[in-house]
């Protein structure tokens, strides 16, 4: 039985040459749906010298469409000055499912709702955690609930995210489906090992286990340095970690504002030989300096899924994390001690993590063919497969969403495009928010109405397709 | 034991689960419910909401959640699914994805968690300090009408406003004498309960360090203690006369002068040595002395103020200090306690800036000394008064609200039906009273009660993705050095 495939419109202001984890996941996911038969675009915003159409490879085709940008990388929120080019890119390539990704990105959130006005499926992948709290989240909540009150599917990192997600958008449950990031394993390989027999003395510092109870033990910390990233903790941590263990060294990776922080602790404490700071590096060093390490320490205060904890273990580090977010689901037991994200608990947490290693009770050289089972970018393009199957109704809705007998959600499951469905839905967001977002879907039916008479769709030339591959078997 | 394992996985769910995210008009059990009310709050997660679930939901919901599960059962069942589904991501799971677990979805989920309810008597205390705030605003308002319009003579306005701030001066003065006292009393019982533990010569402020000396030497040391802790609120005086000269005539030259000769603020710890007067009277010499500065520098200042906007139409004087006044309302430091050093610097400076365009409206020098003067007295130092007045007792502070609120009232109706002339000042200065008196009662309890109940509104939803708070000891022991 052959399976259908689809074409799919990845948007995201967050795009390549920008590093980046949003960046890497299209990308990564984006090259696998290839593998797997698909079509795959993705449209970004023009990035300085990147402008027009790439391709990447894998036959990646990316638009950089030219927008300003305004804060972060993100484009200015105009509503619907991107529905023409938009309408254009979709009937020239033909595009079935619209897939944006992150919450900040505005253009993500434009193609949602004009992917639905011109009856595309449309699929969106939260990356983020998102409190209720304050005044900017309470506004990137309302925007949010605008854009998922009328989309098909929506995908989160962690089962934390979709708990998130389902209360800042009133969603169903059932229509969020919960697919965690991976990682290309091979690009975080631990060194490798020397046979005992083979190799008597090591040239380079191994990372050798057994450890003496002399041995250096290293432990690396891979994060920017801001606030949210517990750059706090771990300054306070340091030197009680240090003093009550000494022959432990640090070496720090990032950069950001609370560097200065870390360095006056250093200069304070006398630290300098113990405690190295490498400034920021490069995605693809990450692996260089994780594996001069024993022990990875993340002290992060938010976190959806937390790849690089992932990273580390896959490069055979003990890993010892704040357990926050969506950290808790990521990693087994054997492989992580978890710590309250507090200054004692963290110390206390490093320590054990210490002594365990010393007692040599930690199979670190295990962890890189476990995480490889574990997480890979093939996996994640199978079960987001599924999600544009069950949203394109080739699987059946029984099926996709289990007999399910609340009726009452079928409603907002957004299966059916007709405006005035799609008006209900929008309606529901609030009392003004309501209205004012009906507003804008009638605005946007009326510029598709008049895009429809003004370039009529068959006159749009139809873009040739990158040669496909033959879709994968599926029992990958 | 199986009964109550089923009926602590069925809870989560009878609390809060898809019924709460829905829409509102699509969830119907729960619409009626969809608000929480203070007495809803609880501070941890899982018990207490199942008190909650059992109290608040017992007559719609009870059925829901069996039924519910009965059929997830037979679901889970007719799919064979051996092993049950793990909120984890690293484990292959015989789930599909947007599998949702009755019994964990949102198990974490927190409302309300941080809730105290407010209140209606201490609300309403608390909303008379912009009570307060706004009476002198306007009553500072009405003297400046007054004198523009020539009706009262700036000379008694000061005059009194002097007196008053004199009297407001010696009051303040008492209270902090014997708060002061009782302190040094409590501390000394407190010092020799700690001598009797620890070893002396713990690393503290100053202050405690005098006061911890043996017990002989405490009688003279009451005074001492007595100034150190006074201090603080000379140096509010200070500033806030510094900052109206350094304003008015953009030269520090006087403020250099009025700065007593030992500032507490540079060398605390050298005070008690080389003071020759002990502690209480030099602190009241040094307050007489700036006193009387301010009033020479004010008197030679006038002239110049006078003219000093004469450029400017009146119009743009008028919605100029209107604006300033607005910021003084809306900046000044309603919640600062008694030690605040520096209280809402903003607020202060809008307002003596709005004193000072008003005063060169004023035709002479007498009047524009008057109102700058009288401004310096109700922005500068009757905040002070007043904060105290709160601190010291609940009495003062309601008296002197209400009798805020009558001068304010008072002098509002009397310049209003002075213009109209149809009235003698005494009957509109009644009416006003009447009037104000009553507009503060609804104003007050109308905002404490419509404040109270729009707490029923209150839905914060806390959780595990919220940034968590980091816990961190030793940040203190080397931010201060």
């Amino acid at each position: 039985m052959s399976r259908r495939t689809y074409n799919i419109a990845m948007v995201c202001d967050f795009f390549y040459p920008q590093p980046g984890g949003v960046e890497s996941h299209i990308y990564q996911l984006a090259t696998k749906l290839i593998d797997r038969g698909h079509k795959v675009i993705v449209i970004t915003h023009a990035y300085e010298d990147r402008k027009g159409i790439r391709y990447l490879t894998n036959g990646v085709k990316v638009f950089h469409v030219p927008f300003a940008i305004i804060y972060r990388s993100s484009t200015f929120p105009t509503v619907f000055s991107f529905f023409p080019l938009f309408r254009n890119i979709m009937i020239r390539e033909r595009i079935e499912i619209v897939h944006g990704h992150a919450t900040m990105s505005t253009l993500c959130q434009e193609a949602i709702l004009h992917g639905r006005t011109m009856g595309l499926r449309t699929v969106f992948t939260d990356h983020s955690l998102v409190g209720f709290t304050d005044a900017g989240s309470i506004f990137t909540n309302k925007l949010l609930k605008f854009t998922l009150s009328d989309v098909d599917h929506v995908i989160c990192v962690s089962h934390t995210g979709k708990e998130n997600t389902v209360l800042r958008a009133a969603l169903d449950p059932l229509m969020v489906s919960v697919i965690p990031n991976a990682l290309v394993s091979d690009d975080f390989k631990p060194l490798p090992r020397p046979e005992p027999s083979s190799l008597p003395f090591a040239q380079h510092p191994l990372p050798a286990h057994p450890l003496g109870p002399n041995d250096t033990l290293t432990i690396v910390v891979v994060s920017r340095l801001f606030y949210n990233k517990g750059t706090d903790l771990l300054t306070a941590a340091i030197p009680r970690i240090l003093e009550n263990h000494p022959n432990t060294r640090f070496i720090i990776a990032g950069s950001g504002p609370k560097a200065i922080d870390l360095q006056q602790m250093i200069e304070q404490n006398v630290l300098q030989d113990k405690v190295e700071m490498l400034g920021p590096v490069r995605h693809e060093k990450v692996r260089d300096i994780m594996v001069k390490g024993h022990i990875y320490l993340h002290p992060s205060l938010t976190e959806a899924f937390g790849t690089v904890i992932v990273e580390a273990a896959s490069c055979g580090l003990y890993v010892v994390c704040t357990a926050v977010g969506g950290i808790p689901e990521v990693l087994p037991s054997h492989m992580t001690v978890f710590a309250k994200p507090e200054e004692n608990d963290l110390v206390a947490a490093t320590g054990r993590a210490i002594a365990a290693l010393r007692a040599n009770k930690v199979r670190t050289e295990r962890f890189h063919e476990q995480v490889k089972a574990m997480y890979s970018w093939t996996n994640v393009a199978k079960r987001t497969e599924r999600v544009y199957r069950g949203i394109s109704g080739d699987i059946s809705e029984e099926e996709f969403y289990g007999a399910d007998d609340a009726s009452h959600w079928s409603v907002t499951r957004g299966r059916n495009f007709a405006l005035i469905d799609r008006l209900k839905r929008y309606y529901g967001c609030g009392v003004w928010a309501g209205k004012l977002f009906c507003l804008c879907v009638v605005i946007d039916y009326l510029i598709f109405v008049f895009c429809e008479w003004w370039w009529p769709g068959d006159q749009i030339d139809i873009a040739r397709d990158w040669p496909r591959k033959p879709p994968a078997s599926d029992d990958d | 034991m199986a009964n109550a394992s089923l009926s602590a996985r069925d809870r989560p769910y009878s609390g809060l689960m898809r019924s709460a995210t829905a829409p509102i008009e699509l969830s119907s059990p729960r619409s009626a419910r969809s608000h929480l009310a203070p007495e809803d709050a609880f501070t941890s997660q899982l018990s207490p909401r199942r008190d909650h679930g059992a109290i608040v939901h017992d007559s719609g919901n009870e059925l829901r959640p069996r039924t519910t599960r009965s059929k997830l059962e037979s679901r889970s069942r007719s799919r064979r699914r051996k092993r049950s589904w793990k909120k984890l991501l690293w484990v292959k799971q015989s789930y599909p994805d947007n599998y949702t677990d009755q019994a964990t979805f949102l198990e974490n989920l927190q409302r309300n968690p941080r809730l105290q309810p407010y209140e209606f008597w201490p609300l309403v205390g608390d909303i008379s300090v912009i009570l307060q705030q706004v009476c002198s605003v306007t009553i500072f308002v009405v003297c400046f009408v007054g004198i523009f319009q020539e009706r009262v003579s700036p000379v008694s306005i000061v005059g009194w406003g002097s007196f008053a701030t004199f009297v407001g001066w010696l009051i303040w003065d008492s209270w902090v004498d014997s708060k002061d006292e009782d302190e040094v009393l409590q501390r000394r019982r407190s010092n020799r309960n700690r001598a009797a533990r620890e070893q002396p010569g713990r690393r503290d402020r100053p202050q405690s360090s005098v006061v911890s000396l043996p017990p002989s030497a405490t009688a003279s040391v009451t005074n001492l203690a007595a100034a150190e802790r006074a201090y603080p609120q000379i140096a509010i005086h200070h500033s806030h006369s510094t900052s109206a000269i350094s304003l008015q005539s953009g030269k520090s030259q006087a403020s250099d002068v009025a700065r007593p000769p030992n500032d507490p603020s540079d060398e605390p710890k050298y005070r008690p040595l080389s003071s020759t007067l002990s502690g209480r009277p030099a602190m009241r010499l040094d307050t007489i002395k700036s006193a009387v500065l301010i009033y020479s520098t004010l008197l030679g200042l006038s002239p110049i103020l006078k003219s000093l906007t004469r450029s400017t139409s009146s119009d743009s004087i008028w919605a100029m200090s209107f604006w300033l006044l607005a910021i003084n309302i809306f900046f000044y430091d309603y919640s600062g306690g008694v030690g605040v050093k520096f209280p809402a610097s903003l607020s202060t400076n809008a307002a003596l800036m709005a004193s000072t365009v008003l005063a060169s409206r004023l035709p002479s020098t007498g009047q524009v000394f008057s109102l700058t003067l009288f401004s310096i007295e109700v922005f500068g130092l009757f905040p002070v008064f007043r904060r105290y007045a709160r601190h010291q007792s609940w009495r003062y502070h309601v008296t002197l609200s209400i009798l805020l609120v009558i001068g304010a009232g008072a002098g509002v109706g009397m310049v209003l039906g002075g213009e109209k002339g149809n009235l003698s000042p005494l009957k509109s200065g009644l009416l006003g009273i009447l009037v104000a008196i009553l507009i503060a009662i609804v104003a007050i309890g109308g905002c404490s009660w419509w404040l109270i109940s729009l707490q029923k509104y209150k839905n914060a939803i806390n959780g595990p993705w919220d940034q968590a708070r980091p816990i961190i000891i030793s940040r203190r022991l080397w931010d201060d050095d």
